[in-house]
């Protein structure tokens, strides 16, 4: 156990990405889903007579038109703009998986069928889709906005996900799994899928990302349930209030530093998931001592040739 | 050439797989457009009878007295011979008149932002990689892979808030409204103005693409004909952009184009908050006024934009890759 975590500590201290990635991201699931503890204020409640107040003791990201407090809105909002993220991001991987093992694994007329199957998804517009879809729906709580992301945006994992598996069962590994009489699920789910796990997880951190943005993107068109609060009905609010003409910066201001911490503290976290899965990307720890050895080198040199200047004088 | 009828055998399926969605997708929805549009009729005083359910099915391209295989068929036949039916919120205008008032400005907008934005991401993936591990490659890496995350509302809200409030740059429109140009380099002027954040915006978002570029470029620099070339005594710039990048770039190309996807949707967002005259203002519009046929003319148009963005990729792939030349001599 002590070996684990010491570890896993010397992986985040040798790694500054992904210890502040980490950081950031218990920052905002903390501040969302303990946001009683932060702020007193009830995000639907209407305080009257204080309507585009600004940022102040008391409401210390001001008020949007109709009196609330922006504070609240935000912390709270945020639950529901980060389940839905993590839902349509587990929903799309799923589906990613299913469809680019299969491909990958099987090969042959079953990876023909399928990968022209991805390649016409990822040609339509998914965004387009989405919209389209949405309207016709009409307007949408969270849990429709999540299942639809999820489904219309598995393309790209299935496609990493299928180059993967066909790389991996051509491996040693597996032929020796097959000789030794391993059943196909086997194979898949005990010699193979482990392997994947940093794909997994890096298409799991990217999808997430990509449904935090086009939630909010559907969301600030008007498609969003007006009586959840989420990040991306806040800024559809604000923009349909007019609050950026008249000068009302702050409504704007939780949702959108809001999103971009998260995002942020997702993408550095991918970064790290990257940089293990691929060993070359991971140039940054052998490459510094290299920059520093140049330098040291660099130094003796001028030195070395400073004391020789200094003997011939 | 082999190679070029293989790909557009593959974007003709590609659309015909697009047309298909869009005959299904109304129809598998619940609650049937066709109705939903005569109670909103009926709603605001419209007086409804035989003839005008079959007025309003035939506007829709339903047809309840047909099997569904003849109207698939039509449905495509009227695709390929360019009726797509009337928008209805433009009523008398068709969907494809509707859709050609912005789909000028969106493909100036995507076109210069795309072209800008591939320069940027080559030149600066082309520079981490030849740095990696430096503290300017975490910092360019991170820096635009976290911009390239930030929602594209985001971004055009705060574009528009800092610099277009302020009145450096325009709040809106392609060109000032009402101005006379007094000669084409006014004109042209004008329009670069207007354009300067939406496109700002576009290339802002796509900044993702130095880290592909920065990783085809470490994956090529450990490849054998480096080592040779730096043992040669070639200078570094030759190996950087005549040795490397010309490889490293092929996969970035094809990533490119998929992305283009992705791009339009930004860039109808970004439309949107600059009030810029392009698709997604006409998106829009037909979403407020549940103009079905216009939207699905839209979302065809998208894959035709995608697939001919695609197509020109595959060229460019083309000229820059010999191997696929001399592979199509060969077969």
């Amino acid at each position: 156990m002590k070996r684990i975590l010491s570890t896993i500590g010397s992986f985040l201290k040798n790694s500054p990405k992904t210890s502040i990635g980490i950081t950031l991201i218990l920052i905002m699931l903390i501040l969302t889903f303990g946001a009683g503890l932060f702020t007193d204020h009830d995000p639907l409640h209407r305080y009257k007579g204080e309507y585009h107040s600004p940022p102040s003791a008391e409401h210390v990201l001001g008020t949007t038109r109709l009196g609330r407090d922006v504070l609240a809105q935000t912390l709270y909002g945020g639950r529901t703009s980060i389940s839905v993220g993590v839902f349509a991001g587990a929903i799309a991987v799923s589906i990613s998986l299913v469809v680019g093992v299969t491909a990958g694994y099987f090969g042959g007329i079953v990876d023909n069928i399928i990968s022209a199957i991805i390649n016409i998804v990822m040609v339509i517009p998914q965004v387009v889709l989405l919209l389209i879809v949405a309207s016709m729906l009409g307007g949408s709580s969270p849990i429709l906005i999540a299942t639809l992301i999820g489904f219309t945006s598995w393309p790209f994992g299935a496609r990493v996900i299928r180059a993967q598996t066909m790389s991996l069962r051509s491996r040693e590994f597996i032929y020796s799994a097959e000789t030794l009489g391993e059943t196909k699920l086997r194979r898949l789910f005990v010699e193979i899928m482990p392997n994947m796990l940093s794909m997994i997880s890096s298409a799991f951190v990217g999808t997430v990302i990509y449904a935090i943005m086009a939630q909010s993107f559907l969301e600030f068109i008007g498609f969003g349930d007006p009586l959840s609060i989420t990040w991306g009905t806040m800024l559809y609010n604000a923009q349909n209030t007019g609050a950026l003409s008249s000068g009302i910066w702050w409504e704007v201001l939780g949702p959108s530093v809001a999103i971009i911490t998260l995002g942020a503290g997702l993408t550095l976290i991918n970064f790290s998931i990257d940089e293990i899965s691929n060993p070359k990307l991971r140039a940054q720890r052998f490459m510094n001592s290299y920059y520093k050895e140049l330098k040291k080198n660099k130094k003796r040199k001028e030195k070395s040739q400073l004391k020789l200047g200094g003997n011939n004088g | 050439m082999k190679y070029v009828f293989k790909r557009l055998g593959f974007y003709l399926i590609a659309f015909i797989a697009a047309i298909t969605l869009n005959f299904f997708l109304p129809r598998l929805m619940p609650g049937d457009p066709v109705q939903m549009y005569l109670s909103e009729l009926y709603q605001s005083g419209g007086r409804i009878d035989e003839a005008t359910i079959r007025a309003v099915e035939e506007l829709f391209g339903f047809n309840s007295s047909e099997p569904l295989i003849i109207s698939y068929l039509s449905y495509v036949k009227n695709i390929f011979t360019g009726n797509w039916g009337y928008s209805f919120s433009n009523y008398p205008q068709t969907v494809l008149q509707a859709m050609s008032r912005g789909l000028g400005w969106t493909l100036f907008l995507m076109g210069s932002g795309l072209v800008i934005s591939f320069i940027i991401n080559t030149f600066l993936g082309i520079l981490v990689a030849w740095k990696r591990g430096s503290k300017l490659d975490t910092g360019i890496t991170v820096t635009g892979q976290i911009i390239a995350n930030i929602p594209s509302v985001i971004i055009a809200l705060f574009l528009s808030y800092t610099l277009a409030y302020s009145g450096i740059f325009p709040r809106g429109y392609a060109v000032t409204p009402l101005m006379v140009h007094a000669n084409t380099f006014e004109f042209v002027k004008d329009v670069a103005y207007h354009a300067f954040l939406p496109v700002t915006a576009i290339v802002m978002m796509s900044l993702g693409g130095i880290m592909g570029m920065r990783a085809n470029m470490i994956n090529q620099l450990g490849e054998d004909y480096i080592t040779m070339g730096v043992a040669k005594g070639i200078h570094d710039k030759k190996i950087m952009f005549a040795y490397c990048a010309r490889n490293a770039l092929l996969p970035v190309v094809t990533t490119f184009a998929m992305q283009i996807g992705f791009m339009l949707g930004g860039s109808l967002i970004i439309e949107l908050v600059f009030n810029y005259p392009g698709l997604g203002k006409v998106m829009l519009s037909a979403i407020n006024g549940r103009d079905y046929p216009l939207m699905q003319g839209i979302l065809l148009m998208s894959t035709i934009m995608m697939l001919s963005a695609n197509f020109i990729a595959d060229i460019v792939i083309l000229l820059l890759d010999p191997r696929i030349r001399t592979e199509g001599k060969r077969g």
